[in-house]
């Protein structure tokens, strides 16, 4: 199970390094919190669990999102 | 044909640099994968032994940043202040609106499609967010024993307000949704918990150090107020940060 989260870790911060769409990039930004998130938590550190699901997912997504739309949504180089 | 060469020589370049960036990791992380000594564990089995009954908090992490380490909490409570200061500093230099279309005046000419703020986010959010600030509360007072704490529980209040602000449309009768109010919030309780952490030396028993030792008040109420202090203060920074970009500000 850790195994397939850490593949689907490198899998998402490889989406968002690549993509073009700034706003899917940011979406999949948030899902990548929401993985580790939960491999936090089944490492046994719920602390770090929920500051993760907080910040990550939550907060930072939405200054991400803010500042998407206030400036271009394509990556342009 | 030059074109084609000058590309190619940059992607050269680019996979060396990602052939060195995984080499430099490799460098730093193999050693520790590698080696086959055990772990230290003396910190470890000093604070299962001690850390309840010196600091009075079942949560060890707590009773770590809040107990023995609540110097370096100082510090990071210092850093957040210090981004949220240059946040605040950046939106007002450059103008007031940075999220256009959230407000309920500012859609040109009553024409819907400018308007980002709908009647289905109004609603969820409204009645999401009083929630989510009980359950912050929660998470923040009750960081001594379960999992959570100031930052954490902080951050879920800051949600909380985010959600109340987006969901009352900035009417004049919600006060959390003033950015006025949260500045003074945050910087009271940041005051309150330099204070705290001062009354030691009052007391001569040093910086940082637990004033409260059973009579009449257990251990464990320093490490509460703290939890206290520093959940208001990180939930109003960031809510503060947040409202101010979202645009109803007065700044």
């Amino acid at each position: 199970m850790i195994t397939i989260i850490l593949v689907l870790l490198i899998a998402l911060s490889v989406f968002t390094l690549q993509h073009r769409d700034l706003l899917q990039g940011v979406v999949a930004l948030s899902a990548f919190s929401l993985l580790s998130a939960m491999l936090f938590y089944m490492l046994r550190a719920p602390d770090v669990a929920i500051t993760e699901a907080a910040v990550g997912a939550g907060v930072s997504t939405v200054i991400f999102v803010w500042a998407v739309k206030s400036t271009d949504r394509k990556d342009e180089s | 044909m030059a074109d084609r060469m000058k590309n190619n020589k940059i992607s050269i370049f680019y996979k060396l640099q990602i052939f060195l960036a995984f080499a430099a990791v490799a460098a730093v992380l193999l050693p520790v994968f590698l080696n086959d000594s055990h772990w230290p564990v003396f910190a470890r089995d000093y604070l299962e032994a001690n850390g309840e009954e010196q600091t009075g908090a079942a949560n060890i992490v707590s009773s770590i940043y809040l107990g023995y380490r609540a110097y370096d909490t100082l510090g990071e409570t210092i850093v957040l202040l210090v981004a949220v200061s240059g946040t605040i500093g950046i939106i007002s230099f450059t103008g007031k609106n940075l999220a256009t279309g959230y407000n309920e005046d500012d859609f040109e000419g009553g024409n819907r499609k400018n308007r980002k703020r709908t009647v289905l986010m109004e609603v969820v959010t409204g009645k999401l967010g009083p929630v989510i600030l009980i359950f912050g509360l929660y998470v923040m007072l009750f960081g001594h024993m379960s999992p959570g704490g100031g930052f954490q529980g902080g951050v879920v209040i800051a949600s909380g307000i985010i959600f109340i602000s987006l969901g009352t449309g900035g009417s004049e009768n919600n006060i959390l949704s003033h950015s006025g109010v949260l500045a003074k919030i945050e910087a009271v309780s940041f005051l309150l918990l330099v204070l705290a952490s001062a009354i030691g030396l009052i007391t001569g028993i040093g910086f940082f150090a637990n004033p409260f030792n059973g009579n009449p008040i257990p251990p464990v109420g320093y490490i509460i107020l703290l939890n206290a202090m520093i959940g208001l203060k990180v939930g109003a920074g960031i809510a503060y940060m947040s409202v101010a970009m979202l645009g109803d500000t007065d700044l």
